[in-house]
C-alpha cells in the first residue's frame, strides 16, 4: 500500500530524487553542534503559536467589553481552555528564548559573515517581529496587565520631538489606550504579522538550503580560507546526513523544550501570569508596579537611567540599526571568534550588560 | 539490532500516547457544550405581583428581582449590585432601588445612579403573554 | 563601533545628576495621554500644609492608611464640597456638610453605609444616642479618618468596658464567633486561589454579600436575631466552600495532566537521545 503510494508519486514528482536531494543526501558538517538545532526549535515554537492561536481564536472575543471574559471562560468552563491558552503563553516565550539562542550562537560563530549576511538580516527582522508579536498580544487579555503595559509601550515613541506624538497616537488609535488599540493589536497579532514571520521565514530558509549551512569554525572544515567571489553551494561531502541523522537531534532538543514548557505548565502556572494579569483593565488604576514583560525589560531599563528622553530612543534605535545591518559593520573574513579578542569581549560585555540591564529593570 | 527495535517500539508507544493526549482535550475543546444553556423558565401569573410590588426569587442560581413598575411594566433583574455583589433592595414607599452596603442608587431600569457601582444590573428577559410573565 | 562607545561614555556621566525615577514617572506615567489620571485633590492640598493646625495637619496621612484610601474614596466624598475647585472645595452648594456633630454621625457615614444605618438605630446604642446625644457612634468604635477593614477584634473588653461591663459583650462576641471565622477561612482560602491565577469575582462577590449582610446585623446588638439568622448565613457559607473546593480539585487535576506531558515529554528526549547514540549499522 504504502509502495503504491510512492510509486504514484514518484512518477509524477519524482520523489525518490527529491528525497535523495533534500533528505537524505543533504549533508551537515561533521563538527555541527547543538546549538546548530535552536533555530529549528525556535520555528517548532513559531507553529506551536500558530496551532495554540487558532484555537484560541475560536473562543477569544476582540471587543473590549468581553475580551477578558472570554478569557476568563477559556480558563474555567471551555473544557481544556486553559491547557491551550497556558502552552500559548508559555510557548511564546519559549520562542523568544530560542530565537536568542539562536541568534548568540550564529553572532558566536560567526555565521553571519560573507555570503549570509541576507539570512542574519532577515533573522533579525524576524526577532523584531516576534518581539512585535509579543507586545501585540499581551494586550488582547485585556488585563491590567496587559493595558497598563501596552500604555507604556505605546507612550514611548512621543520621545520623539514633532513626529512622536502622531506615533503614538497612530499606535493607539485614539488617544488613550481603548477598545480602538485592541482591535488594531489584534489585527497585526493574528493576520499582519503571521503573514510578515511567514515571508521573512520562507527566504530565510530558502537562503540557509540555497548558500548552505555553514561550519563551525572550531574545527577544520577549510570555509575560511577561500576567498568568495562566486557563488558556490558548500555540500559537506563529509558531513552526515541531514534524515535521519541530524533531523534525530532537532527532535530531541524539541522533546526537552516541549518538557520544560510543560514543567512551567504544570509547577509554576503563574510564573509568566502574575496577579495583574487575572485584573480587568481598569483605566483609572494603575498597579502599583508595572513593567513590561522581561524580553523588554533591558531597553525599558535603559530608558530610565537616560534622563534625556529623546536621546534614549535615539540610542536604542542606533543600537537596533547596528543589530540588524552588523554583517556590513564587522567584515573581517575570520570566523573563528576565540581568534579575535576584541570581538568576543565586546560580545561577552553586551551579553553581560543586557543580562545586568534586564535584572536591575526587575529590581528597580 | 534488538535493542533498537525495543527503543523505537518504545518511542512510538510514547509518540502516540503523546499525541493522543493532545487529541482527546482538542476533541473536548472543539465539541459544543453539554446543554450548558439550560434556560430554565419561570412563569408568574400578573397578579402575583400588584403595581408597585416587587418579588424576590432565585432565578438560574442567581436572586433576582422582579418589579412590577408603576409607569413601565415589570422588569426583572438580578439582585447582585455590580459593585462588590451585595444584594439590592427595592423600597417601594420611595419606588427606588438601593444596596444597603454602600449606599448606591439604581433606576427602575436596572442603571447606576450614584454611588460606587462600574455596570448597571444584569436584566433577565421577560415577557408579557396574556396573563402571565415568562422570565428567561 | 567607536562612535557608539564614545557615546556611552558621554551618557555615563548624566545618569547620577537626576532622580530618573521621578523623571521617568513624571514624563511617562502622569501626562494625560499615558492614561493616568492623577486627580486634584485640593482639600488634600491645603490641609496637609504649615497653615494648619497640628490635628488637622495630620488628617491626609492617617486617611492615607485607611481602607477608604485604598478603595477610592476620599474627603469629598463623606464631607462634601469640589475637590478639584480651590473655590468652592468648601461651599455647601457642592454639598460641603464639615464637620458632623456627635449625635449625627451615624447619618454622616450613613449617607452610604445604609444598612448599617438602620440596623443601628434600632440598636441599644442607637436609641442611647438619639435619646441622651450620649454613648457610641461610629468612630468610637471604628475611629475616624484611619478606619480599617472591619473585624471581630474591633469588640473586645479594653474599648466595651468604658461604659458598662463585659458580660453582655462576650456572648454576643460568641455569638458571632463561629461565624466570623469561617468568613476568615473562605477568605484566606480565595486568597490562595488568587494566588494560582484563577479569577474569583463570583467567589468574592458572594463572600463579600454574605459578610456584609452578617456584619451589618451585628449593629442591631440583638442576640437572638444573630443566633437565629447564623444557620442561614453558614450554609450559604458552606456552599461557597464546596464550589471552591471543586476549584481547588481542578487545579490539582490540571497540575498532574501537565505533568504527565512533561513526562511524557522527558521519556521521549532520552529515548531518541539513546536512539541517536545507537546508530543503524
Amino acid at each position: 500500500m504504502w509502495v503504491k503510494i510512492k510509486n504514484w508519486l514518484e512518477v509524477r514528482i519524482g520523489l525518490e530524487e527529491l528525497i535523495r536531494a533534500q533528505l537524505t543526501e543533504y549533508r551537515v558538517p561533521r563538527n555541527i553542534n547543538i546549538t546548530y538545532t535552536f533555530g529549528f526549535v525556535a520555528l517548532f515554537a513559531f507553529l506551536i503559536q500558530v496551532i495554540t492561536g487558532f484555537f484560541l481564536l475560536m473562543y477569544y472575543i476582540p471587543y473590549s467589553e468581553l475580551a477578558f471574559r472570554s478569557i476568563q471562560d477559556i480558563m474555567t468552563t471551555v473544557p481544556y481552555g486553559w491547557l491551550f491558552r497556558q502552552i500559548h503563553v508559555v510557548g511564546s516565550n519559549l520562542m523568544i528564548v530560542m530565537i536568542l539562542l539562536h541568534t548568540l550562537s550564529v553572532f558566536f560563530m560567526g555565521g553571519y559573515k560573507k555570503p549570509r549576511e541576507l539570512t542574519w538580516v532577515l533573522g533579525t527582522l524576524m526577532l523584531l517581529a516576534t518581539v512585535i508579536f509579543c507586545v501585540s498580544g499581551y494586550l488582547l487579555p485585556w488585563s491590567q496587565l496587559s493595558y497598563w503595559a501596552t500604555t507604556i509601550a505605546t507612550t514611548m515613541p512621543t520621545a520623539f520631538p514633532i513626529i512622536g506624538d502622531r506615533i503614538s497616537e497612530l499606535l493607539k488609535g485614539s488617544e488613550l489606550v481603548s477598545g480602538i488599540t485592541l482591535n488594531r493589536f489584534f489585527a497585526i497579532h493574528v493576520l499582519l504579522l503571521p503573514l510578515v514571520v511567514a515571508a521573512l521565514l520562507s527566504l530565510h530558509l530558502f537562503l540557509v538550503r540555497r548558500i548552505g549551512i555553514s561550519s563551525p569554525p572550531f574545527g577544520k572544515s577549510g570555509e575560511a580560507e577561500r576567498p568568495w567571489t562566486e557563488y558556490r553551494h558548500d555540500s559537506h561531502a563529509e558531513g552526515y546526513p541531514f534524515f535521519p541523522d541530524f533531523v534525530l537531534k532537532e527532535m530531541i532538543m524539541v522533546m526537552f523544550a516541549c518538557a520544560v514548557m510543560f514543567f512551567i505548565i504544570s509547577f509554576l502556572p503563574t510564573l509568566l501570569l502574575p496577579e495583574e494579569a487575572n485584573i480587568p483593565a481598569d483605566p483609572f488604576r494603575t498597579p502599583a508596579h508595572i513593567k513590561p514583560e522581561w524580553y523588554l525589560l533591558a531597553p525599558y531599563q535603559m530608558l530610565k537611567i537616560i534622563p534625556n528622553k529623546f536621546l534614549g530612543i535615539s540610542l536604542q534605535l542606533i543600537i537596533t540599526a547596528v543589530f540588524i545591518l552588523w554583517p556590513f559593520l564587522e567584515r573581517k573574513e575570520e570566523t573563528n571568534i576565540l581568534k579575535r579578542p576584541r570581538l568576543l569581549g565586546f560580545f561577552i560585555l553586551s551579553l553581560v550588560l543586557w543580562v545586568v540591564f534586564t535584572v536591575w529593570g526587575k529590581y528597580s | 539490532m534488538k535493542k533498537r527495535e525495543f527503543l523505537t517500539l518504545l518511542l512510538t508507544l510514547l509518540g502516540l500516547t503523546a499525541a493522543g493526549s493532545f487529541v482527546y482535550p482538542l476533541v473536548r475543546f472543539l465539541a459544543p457544550p453539554s446543554g450548558k444553556a439550560k434556560s430554565k423558565q419561570i412563569t408568574f401569573k400578573k397578579s402575583e405581583i400588584p403595581v408597585g410590588e416587587a418579588k424576590e426569587i432565585p432565578f438560574g442560581g442567581v436572586p433576582a428581582i422582579i418589579i412590577n413598575r408603576r409607569d413601565k411594566g415589570f422588569i426583572a433583574f438580578s439582585r447582585v449590585c455590580s459593585h462588590l455583589g451585595c444584594l439590592i433592595d427595592y423600597n417601594k414607599i420611595q419606588n427606588r432601588i438601593i444596596c444597603p452596603c454602600h449606599g448606591a442608587l439604581f433606576d427602575l431600569e436596572g442603571n447606576v445612579v450614584s454611588g460606587p457601582p462600574p455596570k448597571p444590573l444584569q436584566k433577565f428577559p421577560l415577557k408579557v403573554e396574556g396573563e402571565s410573565i415568562v422570565i428567561g | 563601533m567607536r562612535y557608539l562607545l564614545t557615546l556611552l561614555v558621554i551618557l555615563l556621566p548624566s545618569v547620577g545628576l537626576t532622580d530618573y525615577r521621578e523623571e521617568f514617572r513624571k514624563e511617562f506615567l502622569t501626562k494625560p495621554w499615558a492614561g493616568v489620571q492623577v486627580p486634584k485633590d485640593v482639600c488634600v492640598e491645603c490641609h496637609s500644609t504649615d497653615m494648619m493646625k497640628p490635628e488637622i495637619r495630620v488628617i491626609p496621612s492617617q486617611w492615607e492608611m485607611s481602607w477608604h484610601y485604598q478603595n477610592g474614596i476620599s474627603c469629598h466624598n463623606c464631607h462634601g464640597g469640589d475637590p478639584q475647585d480651590e473655590a468652592n472645595s468648601m461651599s455647601p452648594e457642592r454639598g460641603f456638610v464639615g464637620t458632623p456633630k456627635y449625635a449625627k454621625v451615624p447619618e454622616f457615614c450613613g449617607k452610604c453605609h445604609v444598612g448599617i444605618l438602620k440596623n443601628f438605630l434600632e440598636s441599644g446604642h442607637g436609641k442611647t444616642l438619639k435619646v441622651s446625644g450620649k454613648g457610641p457612634n461610629c468612630v468610637t468604635c471604628h475611629g475616624i479618618h484611619n478606619i480599617q477593614k472591619a473585624s471581630i477584634n474591633i469588640i473586645n473588653e479594653q474599648l466595651c468596658t468604658k461604659c458598662h461591663s463585659y458580660d453582655r459583650v462576650k456572648i454576643m462576641k460568641q455569638a458571632l464567633f463561629v461565624t466570623e471565622n469561617k468568613i476568615n477561612d473562605i477568605d484566606k482560602r480565595v486568597k490562595i486561589l488568587k494566588s494560582e491565577g484563577v479569577y474569583t469575582e463570583d467567589e468574592d462577590k458572594e463572600l463579600f454579600s454574605t459578610q456584609a449582610e452578617f456584619r451589618t446585623l451585628f449593629h442591631t446588638e440583638n442576640v437572638s436575631l444573630v443566633r437565629e439568622r447564623t444557620d442561614g448565613f453558614i450554609k450559604k457559607l458552606n456552599q461557597i466552600e464546596v464550589r471552591m473546593q471543586k476549584t481547588f480539585e481542578e487545579l490539582r487535576f490540571r497540575r498532574n495532566f501537565s505533568a504527565f506531558l512533561m513526562l511524557l515529554f522527558i521519556g521521549l528526549g532520552i529515548g531518541l537521545l539513546i536512539l541517536s547514540k545507537n546508530p543503524k549499522e
